[in-house]
């Protein structure tokens, strides 16, 4: 998906909306937990998460920190952080959000992190060497074909998602660090499913599909072969637009924690959520989470019932189904009803 | 382990698992909680929460991820190389000694680690001998464990071992619910101002804990007591004297909750319903109308608690699991042959609320030590032939231990050939298991294939639990259709078995052939894994593959298929006037099960399946 290290601009993607919603709502508000994207191959899935890269907002971080702490959130720091970190006088350096990758075949050593074999030969001592998980704090952790990981990884990955901290014991190491992280995983489902447990996990879900309208699937061709004849021109072409949207999208993080909800939305999701019967009560707490973030994201500071719809259609689906067998059909209209009903 | 956590008294309800941690902080004795249930109820949270409340005693955390080394402990190694001496470095179990030892997902936890882990939990000590090390310590902690039972069930043995039992679950009424997202909105918004908000909350729980303490030790127990106890754990026919002895203790607890020096009727009833749930053996019919007649309403209580009905990998109760097969009986005879006959209810069907934790099943069918470089490093082993999979550690420990004549070279530590140490690794393998369909006319009569649909689905269930990866072969007309290739989704094998027609000739041979093929694919992809083949056909086979003679062809490459050393089942469902019993001879040359679908309900063929599936446990 690269030509000389450029990448296809996020905003010359064509259509994909809820892909593209799911994605940005999760870099303003890093607390959604993540966003699982099923589709047939060829729908842009990798190519839009590749393309986050270049929109991804520059926060502070802890500098000479592995696990780039916050220096303002004392709560999350890492042992070192909290030892030797003074916030007086320690240095602070800006630094992207980054789009850490998983491969398939990782081993559960990598991931979680490992004996320090350098260390231990040169001088007989042991140390941590930090692993996928260790990297991907704070950042943006992506998992590609995520269905296909072997189980124990997804095991070890499911318990640091769930905590935001990672717990080695093993090969002599015992350690604890930070590992909070935006968890985007995609998936093709011909390929085997991923167990429930996992699915949960992530705040959202969307389907994608390839474009059905031909006008849509022409303006994809055009695209993508003039991004490959000239990839700097086309860049070019879209640099406004990627400005404006990471503008936006910088904006929606300053405002995220001003904006308010009546109890009526409160209650529109506890409704939604017992009409639906979904298991535990992440979906409620996402399906809020998710509909804030969309007011912040349209630059507003209340939310509105086009957002508690755009949370329902990205945080319900997948936490629908009951049981491994029963197919979670969601009643939209249900949903609908019970949105357009309220009062805010 | 990192401050502000989720305040444990901003856990909106969940009170039996709050009661449940707090009642084995005031008596140790009563041996841990298991909190099962479904996903998204607030299990890990409460006990990371229940962590900053207890200052006596510390929450020590199980990863999943463990290594042997570090939950019995080791060589220090830093030690050995700069002093030669030999040290011992204290593991996990040394650290939870009179601590809380908590592991989320037990149920996920690695099988060697679990052998470790029962036999300290049974004895109370650690004792290590290895890498030159002989040491033993103390290890008595509190285990608390969370899991979801959707991901598979807990070995019983382990089961056994956890004192009380609660089920997490969600709210049902909407202002629980919107109180829920409330609190956990405004904790992400600011978790240091919410924290300290609840605080007082806490510190009150803290008080009752405290109090409970002291009153315990003054509690005396009546004779009375202890005969009411035995009464309510001999009606749920519990086996050994553990649950006789705990509820005793959790009753002590209770009673010291509630600030009371004696031991009242309802407190042991109480206590019951945290005993109990997982030590219930089968109940029959009878027994179950006995205690509901009887005044002692708690213990009926206690058996709709009881994860038998809640949970929704476990059978309902035996009379209504009677009814229910009768009307999915019904059901069948009503329902169009393309349809599957009994309804999704019915899975599992042979697993009654006894044998729930008795089962073997513990979500995986098998756990294979693995050659290959994937899977969990669990030990380590000394190497034979080629080493591919150092385990470093190991092999450092070893060295360490060696140094004394030996040439650094300038580096801490030299490494000889003799140390190295392999790593010993443990994959969850689930079983490869292909259905080969015979989808021909004559299945299609008298609604055989119906059947063969329903029983074949139940084993959906059962397989998901136990991360099979599933294929569906058919074959009609002409010629043999891979449905669905191997793959792990249970849902696409359920939905290619519904649409499957049924009509057309016999190809048999060209069935087995691609049976096979399939399979050997399959081998090579997954060298681990265990593969099952099940054939259903009447046998009645009239389209040859190469020769002129059908049958001929079929059993030929039936016996191809027996030489790859592929479990086979091959149900018949041949059922005419006169029989050939051509099916029974290809079971015969295939050296397989064999079973006869006229003879048998469907509920036996599930129960066939399993036990072939079982045999390589």
């Amino acid at each position: 998906m690269e030509n000389n290290g450029l990448i296809y601009p996020f905003s010359a993607i064509v259509g994909q909306e809820d892909m593209k919603k799911a994605l940005i709502l999760n870099i303003i508000n890093p607390r959604l937990n993540g966003v699982l994207i099923r589709g047939e191959k060829g729908t842009a899935k990798s190519t839009a998460v590749r393309a986050l890269a270049d929109i991804l907002p520059e926060r502070e971080q802890i500098a000479d920190c592995i696990f780039s702490c916050d220096p303002n959130d004392d709560s999350f720091w890492c042992e070192n952080c909290r030892a030797n970190f003074n916030k007086e006088t320690g240095k602070i350096k800006k630094g992207k959000m980054r789009v850490i990758n998983l491969p398939v075949s990782a081993t559960e050593d990598r991931v979680v992190g490992t004996l320090d074999i350098e260390q231990a030969i040169k001088k007989g001592e042991k140390r941590f060497e930090p692993g996928i998980l260790a990297e991907a704090n704070r950042n943006i952790l992506y998992v590609d074909e995520v269905n296909l990981l072997d189980d124990h990884v997804v095991d070890v990955l499911l318990d640091a998602a769930a905590m935001g901290v990672n717990s080695i014991e093993r090969e002599g190491i015992s350690y604890t660090h930070p590992s909070r992280f935006v968890l985007i995983g995609t998936m093709n489902p011909e390929e085997g499913d991923l167990r429930p447990q996992l699915i949960d996990r992530f705040g959202l879900v969307v389907d994608v599909r390839g474009e059905r309208d031909v006008d849509s699937r022409v303006e994809v061709i055009k695209r993508r072969l003039s991004f490959e004849a000239d990839p700097k021109k086309f860049v070019k072409e879209y640099e406004n637009e990627q400005k404006e949207l990471a503008g936006r999208m910088e904006n929606a993080k300053k405002i995220l924690n001003d904006v308010v909800y009546s109890e009526g939305c409160l209650s529109v999701a506890a409704e939604i959520a017992i009409a639906m019967k979904v298991d535990g009560h992440r979906a409620d707490i996402t399906f809020m989470k998710a509909a804030v973030t969309n007011a912040a994201y349209r630059g507003d500071t209340k939310v509105d019932k086009e957002d508690l719809f755009i949370a329902a259609k990205l945080s319900l689906p997948h936490r629908m189904r009951k049981k491994p067998f029963e197919e979670g059909v969601i009643d939209f209209d249900r949903i609908n009803d019970i949105i357009e009903k309220s009062v805010l | 382990m990192f401050s502000n956590c989720f305040p444990f008294s901003a856990v909106l309800g969940q009170d039996r698992i709050k009661r449940a941690l707090i009642l084995n902080i005031i008596n140790p004795n009563i041996g841990g909680v298991l909190i099962s249930g479904e996903k998204g109820t607030a299990k890990s949270t409460l006990v990371r929460g229940f962590s900053n409340i207890i200052d006596s005693m510390d929450v020590v955390e199980l990863p999943l991820n463990i290594t042997e080394d570090r939950l019995v402990g080791s060589i220090d190694i830093k030690k050995a190389v700069n002093d030669g001496q030999k040290t011992f470095e204290k593991g996990i179990l040394y650290k939870a000694h009179n601590q809380i030892l908590y592991v989320d997902e037990i149920n996920l936890l690695s099988e060697h680690i679990v052998n470790i882990l029962l036999e300290v939990l049974s004895t109370g000590i650690n004792v290590v001998e290895r890498e030159g090390i002989s040491y033993s310590h103390p290890s008595k902690f509190i285990l608390v464990g969370s899991m979801n039972p959707e991901e598979g069930l807990l070995r019983p043995q382990l089961l056994d071992k956890f004192g009380l039992y609660v089920e997490a679950k969600g709210e049902t009424n909407v202002e629980n619910r919107t109180e829920i997202i409330r609190r956990r909105l405004e904790y992400e918004k600011n978790p240091k101002k919410f924290c300290l908000k609840w605080e007082k909350k806490d510190i009150k729980i803290k008080e009752i804990i405290d109090m409970g303490k002291e009153i315990i030790k003054r509690i005396k127990v009546e004779d009375e007591d202890y005969g009411f106890a035995v009464g309510l754990a001999k009606q749920g026919n519990c086996l050994g004297h553990r649950a006789d002895i705990i509820l005793i203790e959790t009753a002590e607890a209770i009673a010291a909750f509630n600030q009371r020096n004696r031991i009242m009727e309802d407190d042991i009833k109480e206590a019951a319903s945290y005993v109990l749930p997982h030590r219930i053996r089968e109940l029959t019919p009878l027994e179950e109308s006995e205690t509901s007649m009887d005044d002692n309403r708690m213990e009926r209580n206690n058996t709709e608690n009881s994860p038998r009905e809640d949970s929704d990998t476990v059978q309902k109760p035996l009379p209504e699991e009677e009814n229910m097969n009768s009307d999915t009986k019904k059901e069948g005879i009503k329902e169009s042959i393309e349809d599957i006959v009994g309804g999704k209810q019915k899975i599992n069907i042979n697993m009654d609320f006894g044998k729930k934790f008795s089962n073997k099943g513990s979500g995986k069918r098998a756990k294979v030590k693995t050659d290959s470089s994937k899977g969990r490093y669990v030990k380590y082993k000394m190497p034979k032939g080629k080493v591919k999979d150092i385990a470093f550690d190991a092999t450092l420990r070893v060295a360490a231990c060696n140094q004394r004549n030996r040439d650094k070279k300038g580096m801490a530590i030299c490494i000889k050939s003799q140390d190295i140490r392999e790593k010993v690794r443990e994959k969850h393998t689930g079983a490869t298991i292909l259905f080969t369909v015979d989808a021909s006319g004559s299945m299609g009569a008298k609604r055989r294939m119906g059947a063969v649909k329903g029983a074949v689905l139940s084993l959906l269930k059962d397989a998901y639990q136990k991360r099979d990866n599933i294929g569906v072969i058919a074959f009609r007309k002409d010629k043999a259709e891979v449905l669905l290739n191997i793959t792990r989704s249970v849902d696409l094998a359920e939905k290619c078995l519904k649409k499957l027609p049924t009509g057309g000739k016999t190809p048999l041979a060209a069935g087995l052939y691609s049976t096979y093929q399939v399979l050997k694919a399959d081998k090579i992809k997954n060298p681990d894994s265990l593969q099952y083949l099940i054939i259903v056909s009447d046998g009645k086979a009239n389209v040859p593959l190469k020769s002129e003679n059908a049958l001929e062809d079929a059993f030929i490459m039936g016996e191809k298929i027996r030489n790859e050393g592929i479990k086979t089942m091959v149900i018949d469902m041949e059922r005419n006037y006169i029989e050939y019993g051509f099916a029974k001879e290809l079971a015969k040359k295939m050296d397989s099960e064999y079973i006869k679908i006229s003879q048998i309900s469907k509920t036996d063929i599930n129960a066939s399946i399993k036990s072939l599936l079982d045999i390589n446990r």
